[in-house]
């Protein structure tokens, strides 16, 4: 392995067998006698490399196995096939000596003790990871004063709004200096301004101290605002793994032109250098490529001469709709448009 | 005045935990104990009624053998006196009120998913838990057990046994009683594992616990017919063998014999406790994604 690499998975797979309820009274009975059962592969097959420092955003659509793939990596659950190594260890053999070496948040659950004031819960992170500590002080000093934890410390965690409790399980993560970091959702729920300064603390751990994080979201602003590299992944597989520069450049050169038509939805597969997004009642989203065809005002006069556009604007795309995209198409189908 | 008394109970705390440098495993575990007791202080009004719900029981229980010793010849058959049957009820509710434990927590998180959060963590779940609960017991041993133990010595017909050995037997009976009760409360979380309705696997324990543990009604009073199957389920052994033995019910040397299969039921629940969580993770799937 080469001495970069810190999280290698290969072929990673993850089966899970689902019970079928039969419908109906005399379904429910029958399911009594004989259980009907199907296996579903939430993770197939899944293969890549992450290197030390990297800010890697992991995205799918819900169900679409980021989640699996974390617990997999975090050690919670064992892999049906293949092999994933962290930081040397392989998590799902080795899940404390894995432990001790990745932070982990998920958005969704706390990791500190509900009815104990936050430095209490620190405390006793600080014990279960064997902290020296001067150590202990000094991350602690660090985290108290990049996450403004003074006033929550005394507050019992159940006190705390999702931003304050978010800002508290951030700093519980990190306590033990991990060299990974996962987060899963860390900024669902939260207000603008909270999840403004998460992303600020997110990208200074990554930049400052090197922590290398795996980020799997929802929000594409997370993505867009943080990641260095995106993996797709859809329906088990990946379907696109590359730097956030490269989907920018691949896909999203052009604009988005957003349509309003008057009181139809026209088929405009023959206007000139558009291709259609996404239709939705009398609205229509089309993307316009701009590489050698013609310029964006001569499409536009002609979009306004051709149908009757009641109201039109211009967006940047954005990482987003190119996701979106990829989960509804799939790559190829976005390769052939940028070269179509 | 308050606040120095609290910061002097955090300097000893600290001095405590500095002693044990070098250990840190011991300190993790203790740690755990020290916060769950703290945690418990959240919900003091609970602690008081069940102070009165406690005494409430042992009144009933009380009077109720009176009663049956009064008008039966029940007392010749088991081999308790009105006098020794009326301390066994105290006691029996003392040491299981003393025993209490968080038996819904594990299977909670089972349940919730929360369970991701323990294994994210570089313990000994079985571990940790254990210790949490033995911080939960210290609480309830102050708040409930003790109170209790001093209104029943002052207004009951009860008093405590004067040989020095049946203390000394009585820590060992209970502390072998905690782990079988604890284990128990262990392996039917697991069952969350495997099976989502977990609410008649609770029931079935919660019956089992009351009829065969020996809190209410005395193994001598069962019939000669099932009393050897309850030897071989671990529920008297929780209750039955530290309170009979205590009041001197159960004599020295039957203790030791006691004892000894307590050892058992320890070591056998211990080394199933362990299959069963090796097993379980392996087939755990979080709830909720």
């Amino acid at each position: 392995m080469n001495d970069d690499v810190l999280i290698r998975c290969q072929d990673l797979r993850r089966e899970f067998t689902v019970a079928e309820g039969r419908a109906g009274l005399l379904g429910s009975i029958k399911s009594l006698f004989s259980t009907k059962s199907s296996v579903i592969r939430a993770v197939d097959d899944v293969s890549f490399d992450i290197r030390a420092g990297e800010f890697v955003g992991y995205v799918g659509e819900n169900g679409a196995g980021k989640s699996t793939t974390i617990k997999m990596l975090t050690g919670i659950l064992t892999p049906t096939g293949g092999r994933a190594v962290v930081n040397g260890t392989v998590p799902y053999l080795e899940r404390v000596k894995n432990a001790f070496n990745i932070g982990v948040v998920f958005g969704q659950r706390s990791q500190l003790w509900w009815d104990l004031p936050v430095a209490d819960s620190l405390d006793l992170l600080r014990a279960i990871y064997r902290v020296p500590p001067a150590r202990y002080r000094q991350n602690l000093a660090e985290l108290s004063k990049w996450l403004e934890l003074g006033p929550l410390m005394k507050m019992p965690v159940r006190k705390l709004s999702l931003g304050q409790r978010m800002r508290a399980d951030l700093a519980a993560s990190l306590l033990h200096g991990p060299k990974v970091m996962f987060l899963d959702e860390p900024t669902i729920g939260l207000d603008i301004i909270a999840k403004d300064n998460v992303r600020r603390f997110l990208k200074k751990i990554n930049k400052e101290q090197g922590v290398t994080i795996i980020l799997t979201t929802h929000d594409m602003d997370d993505i867009e605002a943080l990641c260095d590299r995106i993996i797709i992944i859809d329906k088990g597989k990946i379907a696109w793994d590359g730097a956030t520069n490269r989907l920018k450049s691949q896909h999203m050169n052009g604009k988005i032109l957003e349509v309003e038509f008057h009181d139809y939805n026209p088929d405009i597969s023959g206007a000139i250098g558009l291709t259609e997004m996404k239709t939705e009642a009398n609205k229509k989203w089309l993307r316009y490529q701009g590489d050698g065809g013609a310029a964006l005002n001569d499409v536009i006069s002609a979009l306004f001469r051709d149908y009757c556009v009641k109201d039109l604007s211009i967006h940047e795309p954005k990482v987003g709709d190119v996701v979106k995209a990829i989960y509804e198409h799939g790559v190829d189908h976005m390769e052939a448009a940028d070269h179509g | 005045m308050a606040d120095r008394a609290a910061a002097r109970a955090v300097d000893a705390e600290e001095l405590f935990f500095d002693a044990l440098e070098g250990f840190p495993t011991v300190t993790m575990y203790l740690k755990f104990a020290f916060k769950s007791f703290q945690k418990q202080l959240a919900y003091k009004f609970e602690y008081f009624v069940g102070v009165v719900n406690g005494l409430l029981f042992i009144f009933i229980f009380t009077s109720l053998w009176k009663n049956i010793f009064d008008s039966s010849k029940a007392s010749a058959s088991s081999g308790f006196t009105m006098e020794g049957i009326v301390s066994y009820a105290v006691f029996a509710m003392i040491i299981r009120i003393s025993m209490s434990q968080d038996d819904m927590g594990v299977m909670g998180k089972i349940r919730s998913g929360d369970i991701a959060m323990d294994m994210i963590k570089p313990y000994n779940y079985f571990g940790v838990t254990l210790a949490e609960n033995v911080g939960g017991t210290m609480f309830h041993w102050f708040t409930r057990a003790a109170p209790i133990l001093a209104v029943c010595l002052i207004f009951f017909d009860v008093s405590l046994p004067r040989d020095p050995v049946n203390y000394m037997l009585l820590a060992v009976t209970w502390t072998m009683g905690y782990l079988i009760y604890f284990m128990v409360n262990w392996l039917f979380a697991m069952i969350a594992f495997w099976v989502i309705e977990t609410f008649s696997f609770q029931l079935m324990k919660y019956g089992m616990f009351t009829l065969f543990s020996g809190g209410i009604i005395p193994l001598d009073f069962f019939p000669d017919f099932i009393r050897p199957a309850v030897a071989y389920i671990p529920f008297m052994y929780i209750l039955y063998v530290p309170t009979a033995t205590f009041i001197g019910h159960i004599g020295h040397g039957e203790a030791m014999g006691f004892i000894l299969f307590q050892g058992a039921w320890v070591a056998a629940l211990g080394l199933v406790s362990a299959l069963v969580w090796k097993a379980a993770q392996k087939k755990l799937i979080i709830q909720g994604g």
